[in-house]
């Protein structure tokens, strides 16, 4: 019973991140979608421990079993290819990612912005390290291109004006 | 690059960016890139990536988690799922939880409580608009009206009392007889001046004036004691019913009657018996020269 309720709430503490990680995945497109799926993933993590699945006494087990939730209903909805380009407000980076494929899509954000080790970031998306390895080369070279140098002043200013319109 | 003479591989930097090195391999990584300043800048560009990321989703894992995010682990699955926000987009899944019946209950019976509110506040405000409109417009409180012409005998009263009683009350005197009646075949459509010796009534003349509707003529008779007697005619088409019986006041009797599609009123300070039998003289001088019809009796009474 002790072990269950330190799982929900392990889960429950994950609610943030989750959030982040679906709507990263989705690159920043269908919020309110982002944390429906969020929610369905929940739902099946706290399903998952309630019927005492074997796979959940590891470390992390129900943060990870949420994360692998999130990334089956994204690619679910999404599809394996890239997403549709989001709007020129969205930041470059945010353009740039919905340009990847899915699996170096996840790769990425798993290692970069979850933290995930690449043993971990492995194991959540089932697939091996070395291959892990490879999207995550995939997907660097691909926003390589990107100019991400940090904004000065005038860049701000720039980038502000670009949504400025004369309209009399 | 794949593998550099000192044995550094791509996957060291990936590794050395994402913190998956050993400090001795960091270190020699490090050395690397001091000597290889294209592999410092792709080192540098992916950290500009991560940084980016960072920056770009960062910001949501510090939002509060939306209503239906929050203790959704613990909830009982029995319950089903949670209430719908407004805000949020959501796929219409309906609420069925015990608590969430009773915040529905409690937000449809506001609802109810504010329709019934609004509904008495709408009718408060036609109650008092009604009575407001009632306060204004009622009989009591209007101005008192204002008296306009009614009729031709109106007109032809107001022309009496304007012309008929001044020394010299026509435009137009007997001298000028053809002129008057151009004009007046012009601008009233009728142009006949009776003949009204026969009752004791001389023509002094005539004038155009403004009519009920149109322009009417008024022609002006005196009787050998000076009184004088209007006649006003003007074209009928769209006036009112003749009067049956005379009008009779404190000085004036006028007699009404319709012919020849004109409205004819004579009016004067003659006796009621007098003025009948000077309209009936008017009325069979009008009307013999164009059907030679007898004239119709004119009703008539003494004041």
């Amino acid at each position: 019973m002790g072990q269950k309720c330190d799982l929900l709430h392990e889960l429950e503490a994950a609610i943030p991140s989750l959030r982040r990680y679906a709507r990263a995945l989705c690159a920043g497109a269908a919020l309110g979608a982002a944390d429906d799926l969020v929610q369905t993933a929940i739902e099946r993590a706290a399903a998952k421990i309630r019927a005492k699945e074997p796979t959940l006494c590891e470390d992390n087990a129900a943060r990870l079993c949420a994360y692998r939730s999130v990334t089956a209903l994204v690619r679910e909805k999404t599809g394996e290819g890239a997403l549709s380009k989001p709007s020129a407000q969205h930041p470059l980076i945010v353009q740039g990612l919905a340009g990847l494929p899915f699996s170096e899509r996840a790769s990425l954000l798993l290692v970069v912005l979850e933290g995930f080790s690449y043993d971990l970031a492995a194991e959540t998306l089932g697939v091996t390290r070395y291959v892990l390895l490879a999207q995550l080369r995939r997907a660097r070279a691909a926003l390589s291109p990107l100019d991400l140098r940090p904004f000065t002043s005038s860049d701000r200013i720039r980038r502000a004006s670009a949504y400025l319109r004369v309209v009399k | 690059m794949n593998t550099s003479f000192d044995g550094i591989e791509e996957a060291d930097l990936h590794a050395l960016v994402d913190g998956e090195i050993s400090p001795e391999r960091r270190r020699q990584v490090e050395d690397h890139l001091l000597q290889h300043p294209e592999d410092a800048a792709l080192v540098e560009n992916w950290r500009r990536q991560n940084a980016a990321l960072r920056t770009a989703f960062e910001p949501i894992a510090q939002e509060p988690p939306p209503l239906s995010l929050r203790n959704a682990a613990a909830r009982n699955a029995i319950a089903g799922p949670p209430p719908i926000e407004t805000g949020a987009t959501h796929w219409g899944r309906p609420s069925s939880s015990r608590l969430v019946r009773r915040l529905d209950e409690a937000r449809e019976d506001r609802r109810r409580k504010a329709a019934l509110s609004s509904a008495l506040m709408l009718l408060a405000g036609a109650t008092f608009a009604g009575v407001t409109v009632y306060a204004l417009t009622r009989p009591g409180s209007s101005p008192p009206p204002i008296t306009l012409a009614q009729g031709y005998v109106d007109r032809a009263d107001m022309d009496y009392l304007t012309y008929a009683r001044d020394p010299k009350p026509v435009d137009y005197e007997p001298d000028r007889y053809a002129d008057l009646l151009s004009l007046m075949r012009l601008k009233v459509g009728f142009a006949h001046a009776p003949d009204l010796s026969p009752v004791g009534l001389r023509l002094l003349g005539g004038r155009v004036t403004p009519g009920l509707v149109s322009p009417a003529g008024f022609l002006v008779y005196e009787a050998d004691n000076g009184a004088r007697v209007g006649l006003y005619f003007e074209r009928a088409e769209a006036g009112p019913e003749p009067r049956v019986a005379p009008r009779v006041d404190s000085s004036l009797t006028a007699v009404e009657w319709r012919g020849s599609g004109m409205a004819f009123v004579l009016i004067g300070s003659l006796g009621s018996e007098a003025m009948q039998i000077a309209a009936e003289r008017a009325a069979a001088a009008i009307l013999a020269p164009v059907a030679g019809v007898p004239p119709r009796r004119l009703e008539g009474v003494s004041p």
